[in-house]
């Protein structure tokens, strides 16, 4: 075919002969394309995990009972229940930390013989007899007669086994609740439906081994709408019986969002990565148009052209997308590690072993790569269609051409940042769907706007200063503002690459240092007590699991105590989603208040809580989702019925995403007939040395419990380390496409150095010295850098306003105060300004070498 | 053959050919003269279908080809026309064998052997494998005529071949391309404005301020 032969010897060899180059944008688009792989793979999991572990270990249960709070149940109802439909499994489950492994595992306490039904596990035949089971005779057979008779017997996966090396008859110490307990491994489960860190325990002796007599987590069932529907009578107020569907409905969408962050971020990596691709064409084109000129004078027709170059790109894509999904394997890994870390504390304790890139998701990044990249180059390849047979003749036309568009693309451009502004604002106000949606376009159109801007604004900014420019540089300054102002269009891709560069960095630095600012206002509000204790299981921001009244006894015995504020976290139903709700002891707080944090205004709202009637504190999510606000009522179901509490507080919450609402203890005595506590907070006596109470404290805790003891200080840092834990995967990402962008601003002016090479000759021509060349490359990179910054300190503020106000809002519920860190940004354009400039100084180093001979006899 | 009816061509408001008619048979050798901006190279340009006249009509084998579309006329100079430029214009990263091979491999006829006796033909052998850039100008433009007739187009045009060589480069070029069209019997148009070329020709025509003289 006579098409690959053109593109063998027009373009294959010109990406060879530019190897700097095309390393360059294939480096910048497998970056991209990395990123995104790895992101998808590591969401993908972590949503498949947190839905298997929100399924539980009977994976074909289509109904679960559960207490409304999330709390345990008294076994009885399980007779009731099983009398109606027999499918039903009752399971005790918590969640416990291992410390030697450094990993959590979820311990299931089932109903063995009916596990035998429902994990087709099958004992051997001297403990269980029945004949259905017997002709499954080609599972394997367990150890079950260990499993019974030892109380702290368990089975663990074989992936889990695997991942830590454990065998058979190994005991390991786990934490569970607030104590540590040995647990020995009696066989291992080759079984494909449980999930890794799934540990599984007879029912009976975990009651008994974990002190929890009597006490059921949930039952799941198989059953149909009918039977269902009589379950549903019988149960006590405190308990539902839901579907799982419904579940994992309510429960994934949380996590959804914090999916759509990362893909998104992760996006603007692929965009920036395509930019480049665009230059790249784009610059081949325009260095090459005489030839092109001369080939549509031989006869090529457009369409040959417009393949041709499209071509270009798609190689470079595609060669860039397949570096980019190899590298996306050592994301994927990180980043999985990252999703789990963040899911783990802000929602539900999830594992994830499995972080390898299927076929699927290789051929999907690589769909994309080479869709975008198709994008990418077919954009220069038509302009390079449109140079006519004897452009070659006259110079200078193809950017003539631009130059009656200007005002038109400078018209759509402020069209489409308007438009992105405004639908962003759509977001910000009504929110049609869960996911920022019409806030991440609203990003998008603003990058295209300023890009469509670019070159009439350029334009104008020139226009201004080319006199000046003359003033202070003399000879130097007319040749190189004069060169870019006949070659605007090219210069204005330039600056482009330099002010997306630089939005990412202001963008990014803005969001960090808004959290940050956010952040420590509410610390310095809430951590107010000296000492904080929490059991060691508990890995998440909020536990759910009470510890024992003994502890509770143990700590109010010291005489240093001034105050214990009895925290209880639990799950509460909210407009049928589930929210967390933190009931504390609010008179301890509000009367120790006043030693770390002074604030009148807070303490009437705290006062106006501990009064008799049912008075509520919501967090930013509760008020973004349904528009609640102070003096509303927030309607929480409890086991006596919906209760209404009105709403005097509302404040940043940025230990959840899914929503909080701070109530005093009393009512969950009234409503929820608990007086339980899940995590404390100790007020010290003046003049105690907290380090010294809590080594006492640990001391005489340590026999019998294991709990976690901070000080005011190390929660704080705490609670930034996880936070910045949480957004590590982010702030990597951005980091990456911020150096994807610095790539390009050296890609972008190194190929327009190769392009100049013409020029460079003349100058020489006429006499110029190379160090009069290399000044007028500095010159012009400084004008492109000092452009593009400008123009990034419009963008970057712009992006970044929506990522506060509309992405973050709507994603995380969260409200967060917008500062820009003046200094930093200040510092980081002067380095964007040196690293441009220093992309300047790179081409005319180049340029010297290119072969002399073979650019001084094209003249 | 070729046959221009009140062909009109304007640059903006620059009237550069005003009402040009004139025909040119099968087989013949023509030659345009004039100063330089007189229109000669535009003129040629609508000729070979690489540029479009306001009015008028152009018509080659009995076909307008002044109503063409874009396609059409890029079929046009892909089949029927050859072209020698003054600079050349060879592709500047292909060898001299490819650059030969251009119009073969556009037209999907790719023959390696014709072009090797191409090669032959305008005395380059050993250079198969030169670049462009690796040339004297002579060299380049024998080249440029050899790719101008490799595809066997019944119309060559050039546009003063011999207006960057030296002087007796360019009669040893004018030689070639007269040796050459003699025995191959094409339409040839030669732009010039050394009259000592123009009596390489059969017939000339002058041009001044985009009117044709006879
Ligand atoms: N693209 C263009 N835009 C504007 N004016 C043009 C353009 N091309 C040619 N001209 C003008 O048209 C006139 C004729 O140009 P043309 O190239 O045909 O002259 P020529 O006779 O070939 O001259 P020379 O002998 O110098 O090659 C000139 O005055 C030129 O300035
Ligand atoms: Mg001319």
């Amino acid at each position: 075919m006579s098409f690959f032969k053109l593109l063998r010897i027009l373009i294959f060899r010109n990406i060879q002969e530019n190897k700097f180059l095309t390393f360059l944008s294939i480096f910048g688009i497998a970056l991209g394309i990395a990123l995104f792989t790895g992101v998808k793979v590591a969401s993908d999991k972590a949503i498949a995990s947190f839905e298997s572990n929100i399924q539980g270990i009977i994976s074909y249960s289509n109904y679960e009972i559960v207490d409304i709070s999330g709390i345990d149940f008294n076994e009885n109802i399980y007779v009731k229940i099983r009398e109606i439909e027999d499918n039903c499994f009752p399971l005790l489950q918590t969640f416990a930390y291992v410390p030697e492994l450094k990993d959590s595992v979820e311990i299931n306490g089932i109903f063995t013989v009916k596990a035998t039904q429902f994990l087709k596990l099958i004992p051997s035949e001297a403990h269980f007899s029945n004949p259905e089971s017997h002709s499954r005779g080609f599972f394997e057979k367990y150890n079950f007669d260990d499993f019974y008779r030892q109380t702290n017997a368990v089975f663990i996966t074989k992936n889990f086994a695997a991942r830590h090396a454990i065998k058979k008859g190994d005991i390991f110490k786990a934490i569970v609740y607030d104590r540590e307990y040995p647990l020995k491994v009696v066989d291992i489960m080759d079984s494909d439906i449980l999930i890794t860190n799934t540990i599984i325990m007879d029912i009976g002796n975990f009651q008994e081994y974990f002190g929890k007599t009597g006490a059921l987590s949930k039952i799941d069932i198989f059953t149909d709408e009918h039977n269902a529907n009589i379950i549903k009578s019988v149960l006590p107020s405190n308990l539902r019986i839901e579907r799982k569907e419904n579940i994992f409905k309510n429960q994934t969408a949380i996590v959804k969002s914090f999916r759509y962050n990362l893909q998104f971020v992760s996006l603007i990596a692929v965009l920036v990565g395509i930019f480049m691709l665009y230059n790249t064409v784009f610059i081949s084109v325009v260095k090459r148009r005489t030839e092109i000129g001369i080939l549509r004078s031989l006869g090529a027709d457009k369409k040959i052209i417009i393949m041709l170059f499209t071509s270009n790109g798609l190689i470079l894509g595609t060669i860039g997308s397949i570096i980019g999904i190899l590298l996306g394997q050592i994301t994927a890994y990180f980043s999985t590690i990252a999703v789990e870390k963040t899911i783990s504390t802000m929602y539900t304790a999830i594992t994830i072993a499995d972080y390898g890139i299927n076929v699927k998701d290789a051929v999907i990044s690589l769909l994309f790569g080479i869709i975008v990249s198709l994008i990418a180059s077919i954009i220069p390849a038509f302009e390079a269609s449109n140079i006519r047979p004897n452009e070659s003749s006259r110079e200078g036309s193809f950017e003539r051409r631009y130059a009656k568009f200007h005002k038109w693309f400078f018209t759509s451009g402020i069209f489409f940042i308007l438009a992105g502004i405004g639908i962003s604002y759509i977001d910000y106000y009504y929110a049609p769907f869960t996911a920022p949606i019409f806030a991440y376009t609203g990003i998008i159109m603003l990058i295209a706007g300023f890009t469509l801007a670019s070159s009439f604004y350029f334009f104008i900014l020139l226009k201004l200063f080319r006199i000046p420019i003359k003033k202070v540089f003399g000879i130097i300054g007319e040749i190189a503002s004069g060169d870019i102002y006949g070659n605007l269009h090219r210069f204005s891709v330039a600056l482009m690459s330099v002010a997306i560069s630089g939005a990412l960095i202001i963008a990014f630095l803005t969001i960090i240092f808004s959290f940050r600012t956010s952040l420590n206002k509410w610390i310095h509000k809430n951590i107010t007590a000296d000492v904080y204790i929490k059991p060691a299981s508990c890995r998440a921001n909020y536990c759910f699991y009470p510890v024992s009244e003994n502890v509770i006894k143990t700590v109010e015995s010291f005489s240093e105590v001034s105050g214990i504020d009895k925290f209880r976290g639990m799950q509460v139903d909210v407009y049928g989603k589930k929210i967390i709700a933190g009931f504390a002891d609010i008179k301890v707080k509000r009367e120790h208040l006043y030693k770390k944090y002074k604030d009148e205004n807070y303490e009437m709202i705290l006062s106006e809580m501990e009064g008799d009637e049912p008075i509520a504190g919501i967090s930013d999510f509760l008020s973004i989702k349904y528009g609640l606000g102070k003096g509303d009522k927030l309607p929480v179901y409890t086991p006596e019925g919906i209760v209404n509490f009105k709403i005097n507080d509302v404040f940043s919450s940025y230990s959840t995403t899914s929503g909080f609402v701070y109530i005093d203890r009393k009512w969950l005595k009234k409503y929820w007939g608990l007086d339980d506590t899940t995590q404390f907070s100790v007020y010290l006596k003046e003049n105690v040395d907290a380090d010294l109470f809590i080594r006492k404290l640990r001391d005489s805790l340590k026999l019998n419990y294991s709990f976690e003891i901070m000080n005011n200080q190390e929660l704080r840092n705490r609670i930034i380390f996880i936070f910045n834990r949480t957004f590590a995967i982010t702030y990597v990402i951005e980091i990456i496409s911020i150096i994807i962008s610095l790539i390009g601003v050296v890609n972008t002016l190194l190929a327009l150095a190769f392009e100049r090479k013409r020029e460079i000759s003349i100058i020489r021509y006429l006499g110029g010295t190379w160090k009069q060349i290399t000044q007028i490359f500095l010159l012009s990179a400084g004008i492109i850098a000092t452009s593009g910054i400008l123009y990034s300190i419009l963008l970057g503020p712009l992006m970044s306003i929506i990522l506060i106000e509309v992405v973050n809002k709507l994603s995380f519920g969260w409200k967060i105060y917008f500062s820009i860190p003046y200094h930093y940004v200040a510092a980081v354009s002067i380095l964007l300004f040196f690293t441009t400039l220093l992309s300047g100084l790179i081409p005319s180093g180049v340029a010297r070498k290119i072969d002399p001979e073979r650019f001084i006899t094209f003249e | 053959m070729i046959k221009l009816e009140h062909v009109d061509k304007y640059y903006g408001s620059f009237h550069v050919l005003k009402d040009i008619s004139f025909e040119v048979g099968k087989g013949e050798f023509l030659s345009i003269v004039g100063r330089s901006g007189s229109g000669k190279s535009t003129l040629l340009n609508i000729i070979g279908g690489m540029d479009k006249a306001e009015s008028g009509k152009v018509i080659v084998d009995n076909e307008d080809i002044s109503s063409y579309s874009d396609d059409k006329l890029t079929l046009y100079r892909r089949r029927k026309v050859g072209f020698i430029f003054q600079f050349f214009n060879l592709l500047p990263n292909i060898t001299v064998f490819e650059n030969i091979s251009m119009p073969l491999i556009l037209n999907n006829i790719m023959d390696e052997e014709k072009v090797k006796n191409f090669i032959k033909l305008v005395g380059l052998e050993g250079k198969e494998k030169s670049f462009p850039f690796q040339l004297s100008g002579g060299e380049q433009q024998r080249v440029a005529i050899a790719r101008a007739l490799i595809h066997s187009p019944e119309i060559i045009l050039a546009d003063e071949p011999t207006g960057s060589l030296d002087s007796e480069t360019g009669a040893m070029i004018m030689e070639l391309i007269c040796g050459l069209m003699r025995n191959l019997g094409k339409t040839i148009i030669i732009v010039t404005h050394e009259s000592y070329i123009a009596q390489y020709a059969g017939r000339i025509i002058t041009i001044k301020d985009g009117i044709i003289y006879k």
